[in-house]
């Protein structure tokens, strides 16, 4: 699986809709880490190409990680990390911004708020005292994404001439992603996502059901209430900046989980690889085909090949 | 009573020979491969394209429009109409609380099966080349019983471009310029209206015909083409984006935002389009309009 991700991270960095030899691209890396002045290509292998290589592996290991950990803690297949309304309050967040005409820096914090904002909600309501039942918090998440979704809908079209815009956004997109992006998106994956690493066990434990876990000393209540956090601050971080790539979070974890087995401590590792793999080739086929979205890709070729998957395992 | 009748019809008979052409029943192709028949001279016009409400009024057809879309500004007579709501969002009640006999549309949207079962004849025209803007020019004036406003609007149109065109062909260096229409980013294809326009403002775009008319730009492939000048961005947004600081047109300055008004004009393919070279033109050769 490393292998793999390293792999990727080779070729997206190496490959592009401009050619650079592979020698001009070690060179531009050397140059670049060493801090020397950058001429030529190598500004677009350095400053371009490699930050938006990194941003996809960081925003595919937190999709991973995080469809991983909400389909163990809501024992639900079905689950991914947009469950509870993080992608439609991170593209409400996004889109005011976008139809305000705020400048472009401004986007990605009230995305974050906005993603941050609805999963509030969501557990709010879905609050029982001291309890947070599975099938309450999904019902609310999916209340709170179709009010979001709605409230979007209403903005774009009262700025349609930044319809195309708001639309790029909720397809998923890594274009224009710097290293200063990356410096900011890197926290909020690696403390949710390490955060849910050190829940990995416990949620193993959760897999006996909600009883057995209780009675092996697992505070249940708690568990889901840091799995839904940590998540969402990943999620959030990954959605800010690149906006909504369907399918990988709910994907990832089903081959891993397919090929290697259902232990989440493995599963999570796992599944940071192989979203971060998945991504950073998505958007690689993005940037040098028609199909110019990188959610558009993961969508796309990411349906049938569950299906296939699906069939495969059946047999 | 019935001689009355006949001179009234003979009367009409002979202005409406006077002032025309045309004869009805009309019969066109429209932009979305409709066979459409204009059974008479339309005489209340709804426009639902701002292009469509300025051609309207520059071919002597003002008085015929009583309504229009969110968006037509302008002429003044036109701007001053009831509107009938936006692409996505058109006000069908207001419409056809209009009594148009024809409503003329673009080829997006859905207004036509809504207009149709209401029994209002529709007809869409939807200028997107270059080419296409002189085209359905002539095409409504012929609907409208104005075909020889039209050819002198087009024929005026065509002289006045010319005179920019002879400015800019001269000119001693022509930059190469990359155009954003939307920051995620799209530009512009050589073959598209705006990017005729680019060109004949004596600008080279950077982006080739085989990327389409309106392609999604990987910003890599605009560093590597390094353009001398970028419209459609403010320097402060390009030079946040990564590795943009050295494109040659970051470095000497010459990065600029298009103003909302000539922006507005330039997205027309209407019989402004004169006008909007000429803004273009001075923007690119400053030097050649003192």
């Amino acid at each position: 699986m490393t292998f793999l991700l390293l792999l990727a991270v080779v070729l997206g960095t190496g490959l592009g809709s401009v050619y650079v030899p592979p020698g001009e691209v070690l060179g531009a890396l050397w140059r670049g880490l060493s801090g020397q002045d950058l001429a030529g290509n190598d500004v677009i292998v350095w400053q371009i190409r490699l930050p938006r290589v990194v941003m996809g592996v960081l925003v595919g290991a937190s999709l991973g990680v995080c469809g991983g950990a909400f389909q163990g803690v809501f024992r639900n297949p079905l689950a991914d990390p947009y469950l509870l309304g993080v992608a439609s309050g991170g593209a409400l967040g996004a889109t005011l911004s976008i139809v305000a005409e705020w400048p472009r820096p401004v986007i990605p914090l009230t995305a974050l708020l906005g993603a941050l904002g609805a999963v509030a909600v969501t557990v709010a309501l879905a609050r029982e005292g001291r309890r947070f039942p599975p099938t309450r918090l999904i019902l609310a998440g999916v209340v709170v994404g179709s009010t979001l979704g709605a409230a979007s809908t209403a903005l774009i079209l009262r700025g349609e001439d930044r319809a195309r815009q708001v639309l790029a956004y909720t397809l998923g997109d890594l274009g224009f992603s710097g290293w200063r992006d990356v410096a900011t998106v890197l926290p909020y994956a690696a403390l949710g996502c390490g955060a849910l690493l050190l829940l990995a066990r416990a949620l193993d434990t959760l897999q006996l059901g909600e009883l057995t876990a209780r009675s092996l000393g697992v505070p249940v209540e708690r568990l889901r209430l840091l799995v839904i956090v940590a998540a969402s601050v990943a999620t959030a971080g990954a959605v800010a900046y690149v906006g909504i790539i369907g399918f990988v979070g709910l994907i990832v974890p089903h081959v891993v989980r397919l090929a290697f087995g259902q232990g989440h401590r493995t599963l999570l590792v796992l599944s940071a690889l192989l979203g971060g793999t998945l991504l950073v080739l998505a958007d690689l086929l993005a940037r040098t085909t028609p199909l110019s979205q990188v959610g558009i890709v993961t969508t796309l070729l990411g349906g049938p090949f569950f299906l296939w998957l699906l069939r495969q395992s059946r047999e | 009573m019935t001689r009355a009748l006949t001179l009234t019809a003979a009367l009409l008979a002979a202005l409406s020979t006077a002032a025309s052409a045309v004869t009805y029943p009309l019969t066109l192709t429209d932009d979305l491969g409709r066979k459409v028949t204009i059974k008479a001279e339309p005489k209340r016009i709804v426009s639902a394209l701002p292009s469509t409400s300025e051609t309207l009024c520059a071919i002597g057809a003002c008085d015929k429009l009583v309504g229009v879309d969110d968006y037509t500004d302008y002429p003044a007579q036109a701007a001053r109409l009831p509107k009938v709501g936006g692409l996505y969002n058109p006000n069908f009640e207001a419409m056809i609380a209009l009594k148009p006999d024809l409503v003329i549309i673009s080829k997006y949207g859905k207004l036509e099966p809504t207009l149709t079962q209401a029994g209002i004849p529709v007809l869409a025209i939807n200028p997107e080349t270059y080419d296409e803007v002189f085209s359905k020019t002539l095409t409504l004036g012929k609907v409208v019983n104005r075909e020889a406003q039209a050819k002198a609007l087009v024929t005026t149109m065509k002289r006045d471009i010319a005179k920019v065109e002879i400015l800019t062909k001269n000119a001693v260096r022509k930059p190469t310029a990359y155009y954003e229409i939307d920051p995620t980013p799209y530009s512009i294809g050589p073959n598209s209206f705006m990017g005729v326009l680019l060109t004949k403002a004596g600008a080279r775009n950077i982006i080739p015909a085989s990327m389409g008319d309106f392609p999604k730009v990987d910003p890599e492939f605009i560093v590597k083409a390094n353009p001398q000048l970028i419209l459609g961005v403010d320097a402060k947004t390009a030079g946040a984006r990564p590795g943009w600081t050295s494109i040659a047109a970051l470095k000497t300055g010459k990065t600029q935002e298009i103003p909302a008004e000539l922006g507005n004009i330039l997205s027309r393919p209407g019989p402004r389009l004169p006008q909007a070279l000429r803004g273009l033109a001075k923007i690119i050769h400053p030097e050649l309009f003192k």
